[in-house]
């Protein structure tokens, strides 16, 4: 019973929200940071979606944007084999 | 292209957009290269009518893939003053210098007054831009090799004083398989000892020790069943 009001909030047991490297407002989304914007990456190198990763729709853009940008100055791969 | 064109509509308002590029320079291109490309940037920002603010070398880097070959480039990032005509003849440039290996132009600011941003540019700053900085992975796994070398040191160290407590019973095929033992046990040690550093390196020293003692123990004590069957 426990398990099925769980899964209606759409998160299982035992697993928790990670913390986001943008929870801190400072912090800037830029093309000129990789190492924050692997963060977003898979480990071949995919661009993770929003719904895995917690941002807001805004911030997703501007990822997809900014990660994009890196892989054209070779900061970031396209693939990982 | 003249000066006296027509340029960029924010010329026409007597405002300029703020620009930043970064651009890929060969690797084999040596710092006198750098100089006087550096040097052709100032000219075109002088022609075009654009200042340039910034210019920063982040330094020979590892690319995430190669490009045309090269699996390394200088990075160079220049952020400037100007409006379209600027940036269209810095791009023409670009294609036609052979040691850019790719460029990258974003607009950061619009419409902004020229003289309410002072340039941070000045000699020392363009005499800094042309210094090629080591490739940051590179002086990583050079950090990683020194700290790897002196935990080899440690471990020799504490080979040596292992040897010189154990010198009185051992026999001489004993000792050769004390040592693999010890190897293994002192490098477990100085894997931790990394992680919390020097106040408790003496305390895995004198543990170490201690694992060493016993597996001379454990060594003996086979040796004397494999002598009784």
């Amino acid at each position: 019973m426990s398990d099925d009001s769980d899964d209606r909030d759409g998160r299982r047991p035992g697993r928790r929200k990670r913390v986001s490297p943008l929870a801190d407002p400072n912090v800037v989304i830029d093309y000129k940071n990789p190492q924050l914007l692997k963060h977003f990456l898979t480990d071949r190198g995919k661009i993770v979606p929003a719904r895995i990763t917690g941002v807001t729709a805004r911030q997703q853009r501007a990822i997809t944007k900014a990660i994009k940008r890196a892989r054209l100055l070779a900061l970031l791969p396209y693939t990982v084999q | 292209m003249s000066a006296t064109q027509v340029r960029s509509y924010s010329a026409l308002r007597n405002t300029m957009r703020e620009f930043e590029t970064t651009l890929i320079i060969r690797p084999d291109t040596n710092k006198d290269g750098i100089v006087t490309f550096v040097g052709r940037l100032r000219e075109v920002f002088e022609q075009n009518g654009g200042r340039m603010q910034k210019i920063d070398n982040w330094g020979l880097r590892t690319l995430a893939y190669p490009i045309n070959g090269n699996a390394k480039g200088i990075y160079l990032y220049v952020r400037y003053l100007g409006g379209s005509d600027t940036v269209k003849e810095l791009e023409r440039i670009l294609r036609i210098r052979e040691e850019i290996v790719r460029y990258l132009t974003v607009v950061i600011d619009g419409d902004i007054d020229p003289g309410a941003r002072p340039s941070d540019v000045d000699a020392e700053t363009l005499d800094a831009a042309s210094e090629i900085a080591p490739d940051p992975l590179e002086v990583a796994a050079a950090k990683a090799a020194e700290e790897a070398a002196a935990r080899a040191a440690e471990q020799e160290a504490e080979e040596a004083k292992a040897k010189q407590d154990e010198a009185g019973g051992a026999s001489d095929d004993a000792t050769s398989d004390d040592k693999a033992s010890a190897d293994k046990a002192s490098a477990d040690k100085a894997d931790k000892a990394s992680a919390d550093k020097a106040d408790k390196a003496s305390a895995d020293k004198a543990s170490a020790d201690k694992a060493s003692a016993e597996t001379t123990d454990k060594t003996e004590t086979d040796k004397t069943e494999e002598e009784q069957g």
